[in-house]
C-alpha cells in the first residue's frame, strides 16, 4: 500500500511537473515528440527505440513482450526513469535516480539479513526488472534457472549428492527455494513435462505453450486437462489426462515450490527433515495447481481440488515417491504374505505345544 | 545311545548365512520404515533408514553373487545341494511333507538326515530353490534399480515403469520376510529347539544313532 501511495504520488507530481514543461514550447530540439508519460500506452514511446537493437546497444535494449506483462509497465517508464529530459539521449544523463528499494524496501531489508546480500547487492543480478514476473507467472525451473545463472549445477548436484540419496530426481522436483526459504506454505506445482529418450532427472523440459497448443488443436491448452472447462482441476481430470494414450508423449511432472517467496536463502529446519515430504499424505503435499504456459511465455496456475496429489500422480506408472505413494492393494497383499509366514510358528507350534507328551523322551 | 559329531557346514558357508540373515533382518527393518516412515521409525531418521537399506542390500547382493560363485564354480556342488532330483520331488517330498504335518506330532523321529553332501531335506531344497533363485536375485536386482534410476529410468520404464518395480521389490521381500519366520521355525524343530541352531554357528552336528560310518567327510570345502 505504501508502494502504491509513494507511486502515485511520484506519478502526481511526473505529471503536474509535464504539464507545466509542456506549456513552454521546447525550441531547438530536431527530434521532439517525447513525451515519456506514465501511463503503459506511453512506454511505447521509449520501446520504439529501446525494443529496437539497431537503435540501442545491447545493455539497453528491453523486450517489448517481456516487458508489457510486467507490472514495472504499467507504471510506466517515467515512473522509475524519473530524471529523464526532453534532450534524451543526447544529454548524456543517467536517467533515473529511483531504485528498487524505493518500493520494494521490505524485501530489501529482508535480503539485507541474507549471507547472500554480502556477496550480490544489487538486485538486477537476479532480476532483470524489464521483464521481471510475479511468483507465480513463472515456471518452478525458471525460479532455479536464476539460481544457476551464477551457481553451477554439476557443483551443486555434488555438494546434494554427498549426503542427499537420489540427488538427480530431487533436484528435479524440488526448486533451490523449496529448502533454502523460510516460507512455511508449500505448493504442489504440477506441469505438463515432455518424454524425452534422454532424460536428466534434474532437468526436466517442461512443455511450452507452442507445443502444447499444436495438441491442443483449435482448443485453449488449458482445456486438455480441463475436459469439463470449468477453470477448477480434478483428481480425476488429471487421471484421465495421465491415462490417455494420446498424450504419452507428455506426462505430469509435480514440483515442491514454497507458496510465499522469501529472499533469505538460509536452509529452512524441515529441510533436513525427509519426512516432511515422505510420509504418506504430508500437509506440504496438500495444496496443488495445476501450472501451464500462456502464449507470452508467463505461466497460470489453476487450483487443483483438494487431496494428495500423489492419487492423481499415482496414475503415471514411472512416479513413485518413497513413503507417500503406496498402494493399499500392495501394502494387504503383502501383508497376507507375512501372515502366511506365521502359519507355521503360530498353527503348527500350537499343535506342538498340544503334542508335547508324544516326544518327549524315555 | 551313541552321540557322534559330524562337521556339517563349513566355514565361509556359515559366515555367508549369518552375512545374510544380519543383512536380511536389516533389510527387511529398515525397507519397513522407508514405506511406512509414520509408524516404523526404529532405524532413527528417514534419511539414516535410506543408507542403512541401500548399504544392507548391497551387503546382500555381494554375499549372494559370491554365494553363486562358490557353489557353482568353486565348489561344483550346487545342483547337487539346492536342485531337487526327480525321485526326491515324489516320495521323499512327501515322506517330509508327511513328517511335519503329522507324525512330528506323533513323536516319530526326522525321516531325513543332513550329511555334508545332501545337506537338504525334499523340502527344504524345494524352498531354497525358489529362495535363493529366484527371490533373493529378483529382490536384488529390482533394489539395485531402484538405488538410482536417473540413469536406468528407460528400462525401467521398459519393465513395466517405477510402481511395478516398486510392488515387484516389496512383494518379493514380504515374500522373504514369510520365509524367515517359516525357516527361524522349522530350524526349532530339532531334538532340541536349539539343535539345529548349533551347526549353523560351530560347524559341527550333534548326531544320535548313525548307521553310516563314514562322518568325517571327504567334502569339506
Amino acid at each position: 500500500m505504501k508502494c502504491f501511495y509513494q507511486n502515485f504520488y511520484k506519478t502526481a507530481v511526473t505529471v503536474s511537473a509535464l504539464a507545466v514543461c509542456s506549456m513552454f514550447p521546447q525550441a531547438g530540439h530536431a527530434d521532439p515528440g517525447f513525451t515519456f508519460g506514465n501511463a503503459s500506452s506511453d512506454n511505447q514511446t521509449c520501446l520504439d527505440c529501446h525494443a529496437d537493437i539497431n537503435k540501442v546497444a545491447k545493455k539497453n535494449l528491453i523486450s517489448s513482450e517481456g516487458f508489457s506483462h510486467t507490472t514495472h509497465a504499467e507504471l510506466g517508464c517515467k515512473t522509475c526513469h524519473d530524471t529523464i529530459t526532453a534532450d534524451h539521449p543526447k544529454d548524456g544523463k543517467v536517467t533515473r535516480t529511483t531504485t528498487c528499494t524505493n518500493c520494494h524496501g521490505d524485501i530489501a531489508a529482508e535480503y539485507a539479513t541474507s549471507k547472500h546480500s554480502m556477496e550480490v547487492s544489487n538486485c538486477s543480478a537476479c532480476h532483470n526488472p524489464h521483464k521481471v514476473k510475479k511468483p507465480d507467472e513463472i515456471s518452478a525451473l525458471a525460479m532455479t534457472a536464476t539460481c544457476m545463472s551464477c551457481h553451477n549445477h554439476n557443483k551443486i548436484k555434488s555438494t546434494h549428492a554427498q549426503w542427499l540419496p537420489q540427488t538427480d530426481l530431487h533436484l528435479g522436483a524440488i526448486t533451490c527455494v523449496t529448502c533454502h526459504t523460510k516460507s512455511k506454505d508449500y505448493v504442489v506445482s504440477v506441469y505438463i513435462t515432455r518424454r524425452s529418450t534422454k532424460i536428466d532427472a534434474s532437468s526436466p523440459i517442461i512443455a511450452d505453450y507452442s507445443y502444447l497448443s499444436n495438441k491442443a488443436g483449435s482448443q485453449d491448452v488449458q482445456y486438455l486437462v480441463d475436459s469439463n472447462r470449468d477453470n477448477y482441476i480434478s483428481i480425476e481430470e488429471l487421471k484421465v489426462f495421465n491415462k490417455n494414450p494420446a498424450n504419452r508423449d507428455l506426462y505430469l511432472k509435480a514440483i515442491l515450490t514454497p507458496s510465499e517467496t522469501s529472499h533469505v536463502f538460509q536452509i529452512s529446519d524441515k529441510s533436513w527433515n525427509c519426512t516432511f515430504c515422505h510420509a504418506s499424505g504430508p500437509s506440504s503435499t496438500q495444496t496443488t495447481k495445476l501450472v501451464l504456459p500462456n502464449k507470452d511465455g508467463s505461466f497460470t496456475g489453476f487450483d487443483v481440488e483438494k487431496g494428495t496429489t500423489i492419487t492423481s500422480l499415482n496414475a503415471i506408472p514411472n512416479f513413485y515417491m518413497m513413503g507417500s505413494s503406496r498402494n493399499n492393494l500392495v501394502n494387504i497383499f503383502g501383508g497376507m504374505l507375512l501372515v502366511g509366514g506365521m502359519i507355521m510358528p503360530v498353527g503348527h507350534g500350537f499343535i506342538r505345544f498340544l503334542t508335547r507328551k508324544n516326544r518327549r523322551k524315555e | 545311545m551313541e552321540s557322534k559329531f559330524i562337521y556339517l557346514q563349513p566355514t565361509p558357508v556359515r559366515i555367508w548365512h549369518w552375512l545374510n540373515a544380519f543383512g536380511i533382518v536389516t533389510l527387511l527393518i529398515s525397507g519397513a520404515q522407508i514405506r511406512f516412515p509414520e509408524f516404523v521409525t526404529i532405524c532413527g531418521s528417514y534419511r539414516s533408514a535410506i543408507l542403512l537399506h541401500n548399504t544392507a542390500g548391497i551387503v546382500v547382493a555381494l554375499s549372494f553373487s559370491f554365494w553363486f560363485f562358490y557353489y557353482k564354480w568353486v565348489s561344483g556342488a550346487l545342483t547337487n545341494i539346492y536342485v531337487p532330483k526327480m525321485n526326491e520331488l515324489s516320495y521323499p517330498l512327501l515322506r517330509q511333507v508327511f513328517f511335519y504335518f503329522y507324525s512330528y506330532f506323533k513323536g516319530a523321529s526326522a525321516p531325513f538326515h543332513a550329511t555334508p553332501d545332501s545337506k537338504f531335506n525334499p523340502m527344504q531344497k524345494s524352498a531354497y530353490l525358489a529362495i535363493m533363485f529366484v527371490i533373493v536375485p529378483f529382490v536384488s536386482l529390482s533394489g539395485i534399480a531402484l538405488l538410482n534410476i536417473g540413469p536406468i529410468r528407460q528400462i525401467i520404464l521398459m519393465a513395466g515403469g517405477l510402481q511395478i518395480l516398486v510392488t515387484v521389490h516389496f512383494l518379493l521381500a514380504c515374500m522373504l520376510g514369510a520365509f524367515l519366520m517359516t525357516h527361524v521355525y522349522l530350524a526349532t524343530l530339532g531334538s532340541t529347539p536349539l539343535a539345529y541352531f548349533k551347526p549353523m554357528w560351530t560347524g559341527w552336528e550333534k548326531v544320535e544313532h548313525h548307521h553310516s560310518t563314514e562322518e568325517v567327510p571327504e567334502t569339506v570345502k
